[in-house]
C-alpha cells in the first residue's frame, strides 16, 4: 500500500470552541475597548465606579497572565454584593438614564471576573456595543465619536482573534481586514444613513441628567453668573441668513426672573407645561432667508431656547410665550437645532399691563435694602419713568462703579451694599439692583437672563456663544413703548457689551482664571486659537449634518433632490436601495460563479465522468489513473466498446500535453462528446438488460 | 413527520453534495446561517435602532447601520472562506474497530484563503485549520469506529465562523472511498495450540498423512524452523518447505478452527492471531469461507489479512447507498454464516 506523503499536518485536536482558555490577544482588545468606552463617561460616572472597573478589568488581565487567580464563587458573590450595595447607596433611588447607564458599566465591570469562555466573551461584546450606543446619548462631539468608533474597532478585532487565535502571521492583520470590510460596506452605510426614514420617538423617555449641566439656571443669586464666566464651554452656535447683527445687539434672551425672594431672583411661574403629545421635530428646512437664523444649542436639560429681541419662530420645534420668550416642547437633552427670524415689525401697540402683571412686575420683599428703597422713592418723585431710568443709568456711568469678576461678599442687604458701599459687582449684581430700584420706584421691571455677545467661528460663517457670554440685564415697562431693554452693565463697562467679557476684565486679568486648559484663555497664541476654531468648525459641521441629521433635515435634503420626497417615498426609497443592493450582490456573485465554472470546464467534465463510472457500478478509487478506471469500466460494460479508453487517452493528453494541442477548449469538447456517447450507450444497454428480464 | 422532513433534507443535501473523494465548494453546496451569537447580535441591532429612534440620536443610527452592514459584509467574508476551497480525501485510514481511525484530508485554497476552518465528523473535530491562497494543508481527522468493516463517514463537515463568529458557513465532503476497521483482536483460546517459540522446534515436521510439500527458495520472513537444514548442509542452498493440505496447522489460520464460536468473535481471534504472527514475522496463511490468502509473511501480508478479516462478508459501500458510517450489512454476514 502506498503511503501518501503528508506534507503538513496542521490543526489542533479536539479543541471545541468555548471550553479552552480565551486567547490573551482577544482579551487584550476587549479590555482596550472597555477602557476607550469609559473615557467619554469619566465626568458622569462616580469615581469609585471607575476605580472598581479598573481593578476588576486589571484582575482579569493579570489572571490571564497567570499572576493572580480569578476569584471563586464565594468571593465573586461578595464582590458583586459589595459593589451593587455601593451603587445603591450612590444612586439613592434616583432612576435616570444616567444611573441606568452607570449600572450598565458596573455590570460590565463585574462580568470581567467571570469571563472564562468565548460565550462570556460574546456577552461582553454585546454589552460593550450597547455601551457604545449609550455613550452616544451623552457625548456627540466628533472626537468622542471617534473614540467610541475606535472602541468598536477594538471589539471587532478581538472577535477575529477569538475566532482564529492561531492564525499564521501573514494572514493575521485583523485591522486591515476590518478596514477593508468597512470600506466595502461604507456606501451601504451612507445610503442607509441618508435614506432610512427618521421616525418620531416611539415613546418619550427624557434623558434627565442627575447632574447639573453648566449653563444658566432659573434662579439668580448675586455671584451665580460670575461662576459661569469661568467656563469657555459652548452654549450654542448661530448661523445667520443675512448679515450679522453688531456685537452690542447680540442680546440672547433666555428667561425672565420676575420674583425677588430675599436675595434670590426666581421665576414666579414655572414654564407652562404642554400636554405630552407628538413632539414636533421641525428644526427648519431649506436655505436660510435673509433675517432668519439657525441656532444649534448644546443640551441644557431645560426647555428654554435663546433668541434675539423681536424674533418669531420659523421652525416648529419652538413656540413663543407671552413674555416673548421661546420654549421647546421637551427638555433639550441632546443638541438641538431651531430656526427663528428677526421681525422688522415694531409698530405693534404694546397695550398696557394687566392688574396681575402690574403686581407681578412690581413685587418686592416686604423688607430689606432700606437705603435702596429710599433712593428709589427719591428718584421717583415727580419724574416720568424714562427719566428715572436715565437717572439711574447716569449714576452708574458717572460714579465709580466697577465691573468685576471678583466681587466682594455682600451677605446682608446686598443691594444697598452694592449701590452705596462696595460699588463693585458683576452683571447679575447690577441687573438685580437696578430691577429692585425700578420696582421700588413704581416702574414694572424684570431681570432677563441669557447671553450677550458671541465670537465668529473659523471662516466667520457662524457665531459661537460660550458660557462666559452669560449675562443678565433688565427690562422695564414704559407706557407707550412696552418692554424696553435697560442694561446697567453697558453703563458701567461698555466694553463688555461692545467686545465681550475678555476686554471688560482685561485689567483685572480674571478672564477664565480657573480654566487653565481652555484655548480661549490664551488669545495671544494665534496657532492655538486657530486650531481650536478649526476643531470647532469641524465639530459644527459634524453636529449640523451628522449628529443633527434628523427627520426634518432628512426631509430638507430630500426636498432638494428632484421630485418631491415625503416620508412615504423615503420608505419606498430605502426599501428600493436595500432591495437593489441585494439584487446587485446576488447578480455579481452569480456571474462570478459562472465565470469560475467556465474556467474549469475540464474539471466539470472529469467530475461527470467519475459520476458516470460510479453510476455504472465502477467505484472510483483514489489515485487511480484514467486508464485503469477506463479498463474496469469497459470490462463491466462491454457495450461501451472502446469509448472509455478513448476518453482516458484524451484526458491524459489534456493532463500531460503542455500547451494543450489544438485550440483551447477543443479537447474538452471532445471529452464531453465521448462522455455523451458513453451515457447514451449505457442507457441503451440498461434498457436492453431490463428487456431481457 | 419530523423523520420524514429529516430524510428529505438529507436527500436534498446529498443531491447537492455527491459522493466523491474530492469536493470543490461553491454557492451550490455551501450553507450559511447565523450562529446563536449572530441571532443575539441581530436582536441587539434592533434594540439599538429603537434606542436611536427614541432618542433621535443620529450617531446611534450610524453605529447601528455600520454594524448591520458589517454583518452583511461578514456574511460574504465567511462564505468566501469556504468558497473555492477543494476538500479531498487523500487517504482513508485503517485501524482497529473501537478506536479512532485517521483519515487524511487535503484542503486546497484557490484565490481566497480559507481561514479558521473546522473539520469534523460526529464525535471528532479538528479546529484551527488555515490555508493561505493557492496552498494546501493536509489534516488528519480521527474518525471514531464502532464495528469492524468498511468505515466511511457519511459526511465530513468543513465549517468556518471566521471572522466574527456571528455566522457559520459549512459544507460537506461525502467521501466515496471507505477506510477499514479491523476486528478488535481478542486473544484466541489455548485449544488452538499456542506454542512458544522454543516449543515450535518440530513445527516444520510434516503432519502425518500429508505427503506433499512445495519446496521453494528462502525468502525474508520465513521461519527458521521451516528451512530444510539438511538440504542446506548438503548444497548450501536455503530451501523452505511449504506443507500443503495441513488443516489446523499453525501456518494456517482458519475460520473453521473455532467451532461453535460466534462469527465476530472468530474474526477477532483471527485478528489477534494475525497480529501475533505479524509480530513474530511468522509465515502464515488465512482461510476464510469464500476467501483464501496464501501463506506469506511481512507487514503487507499482515495488513492484507487484517483487511480481509475486516471486510469479510461485507459489500464495499456503494456510492449511491446511504449507509450510516460504521454500520455493517448484517444480512450479508448472516448469509455467509449459513454458507459455512
Amino acid at each position: 500500500m502506498k503511503i501518501w506523503p503528508v506534507r503538513q499536518l496542521s490543526g489542533n485536536r479536539n479543541l471545541p470552541l468555548g471550553v479552552d482558555a480565551l486567547p490573551a490577544i482577544a482579551l487584550f482588545w476587549l479590555l482596550c475597548s472597555f477602557a476607550l468606552l469609559l473615557i467619554p463617561q469619566w465626568d458622569r460616572l462616580p469615581l469609585w465606579l471607575l476605580g472598581a472597573c479598573a481593578v476588576l478589568a486589571g484582575w482579569r488581565w493579570f489572571a490571564q497572565q497567570g499572576r493572580v487567580r480569578l476569584p471563586g464563587r464565594l468571593l465573586r458573590t461578595a464582590i458583586m454584593l459589595g459593589l451593587v450595595g455601593l451603587y445603591i447607596a450612590t444612586v439613592q433611588g434616583r432612576f435616570t438614564v444616567e444611573t441606568a447607564s452607570s449600572f450598565f458599566v458596573l455590570a460590565v465591570g463585574l462580568k470581567w471576573l467571570e469571563t472564562r469562555t468565548s460565550r462570556d466573551f460574546y456577552v461582553l461584546f454585546f454589552i460593550q456595543v450597547y455601551l457604545a450606543a449609550v455613550n452616544f446619548l451623552f457625548k456627540q462631539d466628533i472626537l468622542w465619536a471617534l473614540v467610541v468608533f475606535a472602541a468598536i474597532g477594538c471589539l471587532l478585532v478581538g472577535l477575529q482573534v477569538l475566532n482564529a487565535p492561531d492564525l499564521p502571521r501573514q494572514l493575521r492583520s485583523g485591522w486591515k481586514r476590518l478596514g477593508l470590510l468597512l470600506l466595502k460596506t461604507l456606501p451601504v452605510v451612507v445610503l442607509l444613513f441618508v435614506f432610512f426614514p427618521r421616525l418620531a420617538p416611539l415613546w418619550s423617555v427624557p434623558l434627565v441628567s442627575g447632574q447639573a449641566r453648566s449653563g444658566i439656571s432659573d434662579t439668580m443669586r448675586p455671584g451665580d453668573i460670575s461662576n459661569l464666566a469661568q467656563s469657555s464651554a459652548r452654549a450654542f452656535r448661530v448661523t445667520f441668513g443675512g448679515s450679522l447683527p453688531g456685537y452690542p445687539e447680540r442680546y440672547w434672551r433666555g428667561l425672565i426672573l420676575d420674583y425677588l425672594d430675599g436675595e434670590t431672583w426666581r421665576q414666579r411661574d414655572q414654564d407652562p407645561i404642554r400636554r405630552l403629545g407628538r413632539v414636533n421635530l421641525d428644526g427648519g428646512v431649506g436655505e436660510l432667508a435673509s433675517g432668519e437664523y439657525d441656532v444649534l444649542m448644546e443640551p441644557t436639560d431645560q426647555r428654554w431656547a435663546f433668541a434675539l429681541d423681536n424674533s418669531v419662530a420659523v421652525s416648529g420645534n419652538v413656540f413663543r410665550t407671552p413674555e416673548n420668550l421661546f420654549r421647546f416642547e421637551r427638555p433639550a437633552d441632546s443638541p438641538i437645532r431651531y430656526r427663528l427670524a428677526l421681525s422688522n415689525d415694531t409698530s405693534v401697540d404694546p397695550g398696557s399691563l394687566s392688574e396681575d402683571e402690574q403686581r407681578r412686575y412690581l413685587q418686592l420683599p416686604r423688607s430689606g435694602n432700606p437705603r435702596a428703597r429710599d433712593y428709589a422713592r427719591e428718584l421717583a418723585s415727580g419724574k416720568r419713568p424714562v427719566d428715572v431710568v436715565n437717572t439711574l443709568l447716569s449714576r452708574f456711568r458717572t460714579q465709580a462703579y466697577y465691573y468685576t469678576l471678583r466681587p466682594p461678599a455682600m451677605p446682608r442687604d446686598g443691594i444697598d451694599a452694592l449701590l452705596f458701599d462696595e460699588m463693585r459687582g458683576f452683571c447679575a449684581h447690577y441687573a438685580g439692583a437696578a430691577t429692585f430700584v425700578f420696582r421700588a420706584a413704581g416702574i414694572p421691571a424684570r431681570v432677563v437672563v441669557g447671553y450677550q455677545g458671541g465670537d465668529p467661528g473659523a471662516g466667520g460663517e457662524y457665531l459661537i456663544v460660550r458660557q462666559y457670554d452669560a449675562h443678565a440685564w433688565v427690562e422695564v415697562w414704559l407706557p407707550g413703548q412696552g418692554w424696553v431693554r435697560v442694561d446697567p452693565t453697558a453703563a458701567i463697562a461698555p466694553s463688555r457689551i461692545e467686545s465681550g467679557l475678555r476686554d471688560a476684565v482685561e485689567e483685572e486679568g480674571s478672564f477664565l482664571e480657573n480654566e487653565l486648559t481652555s484655548p480661549h484663555r490664551y488669545r495671544d497664541f494665534a496657532a492655538l486659537q486657530w486650531a481650536a476654531l478649526q476643531l470647532d468648525r469641524i465639530n459644527y459641521q459634524w453636529q449640523r449634518w451628522v449628529v443633527g441629521y434628523q427627520g426634518q433635515s432628512q426631509l430638507d435634503l430630500m426636498s432638494r433632490l428632484p421630485g418631491g420626497f415625503g416620508l412615504r417615498e423615503l420608505g419606498y426609497l430605502t426599501a428600493g436601495v436595500i432591495g437593489a443592493g441585494l439584487l446587485v450582490a446576488g447578480l455579481v456573485s452569480a456571474l462570478s460563479l459562472r465565470r469560475g465554472e467556465k474556467r474549469d470546464a475540464f474539471g466539470r467534465v472529469m467530475l461527470s465522468w467519475q459520476r458516470l463510472c460510479e453510476e455504472a457500478g465502477v467505484p472510483v478509487r483514489t489515485g487511480e489513473t484514467p486508464f485503469t478506471l477506463a479498463q474496469r469500466l469497459s470490462a463491466a460494460h462491454p457495450e461501451l466498446g472502446n469509448t472509455p479508453q478513448l476518453f482516458a487517452r484524451a484526458a491524459n493528453s489534456h493532463y500531460y500535453s503542455d500547451p494543450p494541442s489544438g485550440t483551447p477548449g477543443e479537447d474538452v469538447q471532445r471529452l464531453a462528446r465521448l462522455l455523451k456517447t458513453m451515457k447514451r450507450r449505457l442507457r441503451r444497454g440498461s434498457a436492453r438488460a431490463s428487456e431481457h428480464d | 413527520m419530523r423523520n420524514r422532513f429529516k430524510q428529505r433534507w438529507n436527500t436534498w443535501i446529498n443531491r447537492r453534495v455527491p459522493r466523491s473523494d474530492s469536493q470543490t465548494l461553491s454557492q451550490r453546496n455551501i450553507f450559511i446561517l447565523p450562529t446563536a451569537a449572530g441571532v443575539v447580535f441581530g436582536i441587539l441591532l434592533l434594540i439599538m435602532l429603537i434606542t436611536g429612534i427614541n432618542y433621535q440620536n443620529s450617531l446611534i443610527y450610524l453605529l447601528t447601520f455600520g454594524l448591520g452592514a458589517l454583518f452583511v459584509g461578514a456574511m460574504h467574508q465567511t462564505h468566501r472562506n469556504l468558497s473555492g476551497l477543494t476538500l479531498a480525501l487523500v487517504r482513508a485510514g485503517q485501524g482497529q474497530a473501537g478506536e479512532e481511525i485517521p483519515f487524511v484530508l487535503r484542503v486546497t485554497a484557490a484565490r481566497e484563503p480559507g481561514l479558521g476552518l473546522v473539520l469534523s465528523v460526529p464525535d471528532s473535530r479538528i479546529a484551527g485549520v488555515h490555508v493561505p491562497p493557492g496552498e494546501f494543508r493536509d489534516v488528519v481527522l480521527p474518525v471514531p469506529s464502532a464495528q469492524r468493516g468498511y468505515l466511511r463517514p457519511e459526511r465530513v463537515q468543513v465549517e468556518t465562523r471566521f471572522p466574527f463568529g456571528l455566522l457559520r458557513a459549512w459544507s460537506w465532503l461525502r467521501p466515496a472511498t471507505a477506510g477499514v476497521a479491523y476486528p478488535r483482536p481478542v486473544p484466541a483460546p489455548e485449544a488452538f495450540g499456542q506454542l512458544e517459540d522454543g516449543q515450535q522446534l518440530d513445527a516444520a515436521r510434516p503432519v502425518q498423512g500429508s505427503d506433499h510439500a512445495d519446496l521453494r527458495p528462502w525468502r525474508e520472513g520465513d521461519l527458521s524452523q521451516r528451512v530444510m537444514w539438511k538440504r542446506y548442509a548438503r548444497s548450501g542452498q536455503m530451501v523452505v518447505a511449504d506443507w500443503e493440505g495441513e488443516q489446523g496447522s499453525p501456518q494456517w489460520l482458519d475460520f473453521s478452527a473455532f467451532p461453535g464460536v460466534d462469527t465476530e468473535l472468530r474474526l477477532s481471534y483471527l485478528a489477534w492471531l494475525v497480529c501475533e504472527r505479524g509480530q513474530q514475522s511468522a509465515r502464515f496463511g488465512l482461510g476464510l469461507p469464500g476467501e483464501t490468502i496464501e501463506p506469506d509473511a511481512g507487514p503487507a501480508h499482515v495488513e492484507r489479512c487484517l483487511r480481509a478479516l475486516a471486510v469479510w462478508g461485507q459489500q464495499p459501500p456503494r456510492s449511491s447507498g446511504s449507509l450510516a458510517h460504521g454500520t455493517r450489512n448484517t444480512e450479508l454476514t448472516d448469509l455467509a454464516g449459513d454458507a459455512r
